[in-house]
């Protein structure tokens, strides 16, 4: 009847004493529309303006932010936090006018490969 | 003198005094040993009684330990069993922090956590098992820590905040204590009305102040809750009540076991109450260094030094003996010169790893795209293909 378990064993690591939810305060995810992961993101403020409201994970956000674009990845990779809530996050931040957002590069549209055959095909015709 | 001799009076009289003498010798006598066997009996009763309510009390106590001790064990279980869903979340939601579900997965992860609180509390008032050790906190993380422990944590909001942390010790005890009181905050208050959290800086430590806008208690709850927040309480699980109230009677354990107080003996400025936790000086350390910034100092340093209430000799403090709090750098990776950039961070291998992995979906999510809405999107767009906006 004595239970399995040994009472002496290393207790696992106990999870992050704040959760996410907390941090995202419980907000809902933003659109994927507004961030994909290659959105880039950049602070409006000089570090010196930053209110004090802020939250901690927000004041590193911006921190992280300042002086240049970061990928809204680049930036999930760094948190550690999940890359949802970095995005909830980002969108508050958007909201309360601290971070500004920059759609993605558009991406290079790939030649048709056909055209390129005939092209290839013309001059091979042409020049031997 | 004949006619007395003669006189059938004086011979009764003669007869009769010494027989009603003795009668009334050997009523008294009689009376006098009714009275001490009633005594006798009367003593005898006391001590049954005594003996019986001696016996009552042991088989209460006896029972009452007994409930503790089985309620304690399987509590224990059940936190056991809280903690490591909480991990097995927290994993889930890194792993599909990208997709829809995460949403849902913060709300079990907000249930879990209430659930490991209700285990938490029932075990502390068994003087059983707080929790897990947790590293030295910031109080701002304790109490959000808190906040995320009570059904409706949105309706709480953190005003101010004091650059201090709590020792590891403190760090679950203060956290469960306050979400009692969040609990109770917010369950006693209108669904529309925000709950406030004020910290302040007081000669003693600091005081964490929990504004309701609720009906407020009557003096019989005041009483109540003051006598289970002193010490002079009923300890265990009897005498909750029904339904059962748990709240100060945990919190009354929990500042007995780890030497903070709480009050509850003033009105908030909104007509509810307001409930001071006072955590004094020993309770209190610097604050603990953030272990998210900086990816280069990830597997450097081990972030959370052997910090403990002996570090209030830190070298980072003011002139006025409060922590410093150490101010962040900016972390600058992508430079608008690009003559910088060898100087980035270096990064660990997991992150490394994240990021590659992120911009590899990232890539290949945009080469899936449908060819249509690129198109769309090309002709909505200015901008020349492969070219920044300026």
């Amino acid at each position: 009847m004595t239970p399995m378990t040994d009472p002496d064993k290393p207790e696992p690591e106990a999870a992050e004493l704040v959760r996410p939810y907390v941090i995202t305060k419980g907000r809902s995810l933003p659109d994927d529309e507004q961030f994909s992961l290659i959105t880039l993101v950049t602070a409006t403020l000089d570090d010196r303006q930053r209110p004090n409201r802020l939250s901690p994970e927000e004041q590193n956000l911006l921190t992280m932010c300042t002086g240049g674009y970061l990928s809204v990845a680049e930036i999930a990779g760094h948190t550690r936090l999940p890359l949802g809530v970095v995005k909830i996050l980002l969108a508050s931040l958007v909201e309360g006018g601290y971070i500004l957002t920059r759609p993605p590069v558009a991406r290079a549209v790939l030649a048709d490969r056909e055209i390129l055959q005939e092209v290839l095909d013309g001059l091979r015709a042409k020049f031997g | 003198m004949t006619q007395y001799i003669q006189d059938p009076a004086l011979w009764a009289f003669l007869v009769g005094t010494p027989a009603a003498a003795a009668v009334a010798v050997r009523q008294r006598r009689a009376a006098r040993s009714a009275r001490r066997e009633v005594d006798e009996v009367r003593n005898h009763y006391t001590e049954l009684e005594n003996r019986y309510s001696e016996s009552v009390r042991k088989a209460q106590e006896q029972a009452e330990e007994e409930t503790k001790s089985a309620l304690k064990s399987a509590m224990r279980t059940l936190q056991g069993l809280a903690g490591e869903q909480q991990l097995i979340i927290s994993k889930l939601q890194s792993k599909y922090g990208e997709s829809l579900v995460l949403q849902d997965l913060l709300e079990i992860d907000h249930m879990n956590s209430q659930f490991g609180r209700r285990a938490q509390s029932i075990a502390v008032l068994c003087q059983g098992w707080v929790g897990r050790h947790r590293d030295v906190a910031s109080v701002y993380d304790v109490v959000r820590s808190a906040q995320g422990r009570i059904r409706h944590f949105q309706r709480v909001e953190i005003l101010s905040q004091v650059d201090f942390g709590i020792t590891s010790r403190a760090v679950e005890p203060v956290a469960l204590a306050l979400a009692e009181l969040l609990d109770n905050a917010t369950s006693y208050s209108s669904p529309d009305t925000i709950v406030e959290i004020n910290v302040r800086t007081v000669p003693k430590g600091i005081c964490i102040v929990v504004d309701d806008a609720g009906v407020g208690m009557n003096d019989e709850e005041r009483a109540r809750a003051e006598r289970l927040l002193s010490s002079e309480r009923a300890s265990g699980v009897s005498g909750l009540g029904n339904p059962p109230q748990f709240g100060f009677a945990v919190i009354g354990v929990l500042c007995e076991r780890f030497g903070f107080t709480v009050s509850v003996d003033s009105s908030s400025p909104y007509g509810g109450v307001r409930a001071v936790l006072l955590l004094p000086d020993e309770l209190l350390t610097s604050m603990p260094e953030r272990k998210e910034p900086a990816p280069a100092a990830v597997g450097a340093v081990p972030t959370s030094a052997p910090t403990g209430p002996e570090t209030s000799l830190n070298p980072s403090m003011t002139s006025d003996g409060l922590p410093k709090r150490r101010r962040k750098r900016p972390m600058i990776l992508v430079q608008n010169d690009t003559t910088a950039t060898p100087a980035a961070p270096k990064r660990s291998d997991e992150d490394t790893a994240a990021i590659m992995a992120a911009f590899q979906r990232g890539t290949r999510s945009g080469r899936t795209t449908d060819p249509r809405t690129m198109g769309q999107l090309s002709n909505t767009r200015d901008a020349s293909e492969g070219h920044e906006i300026p």
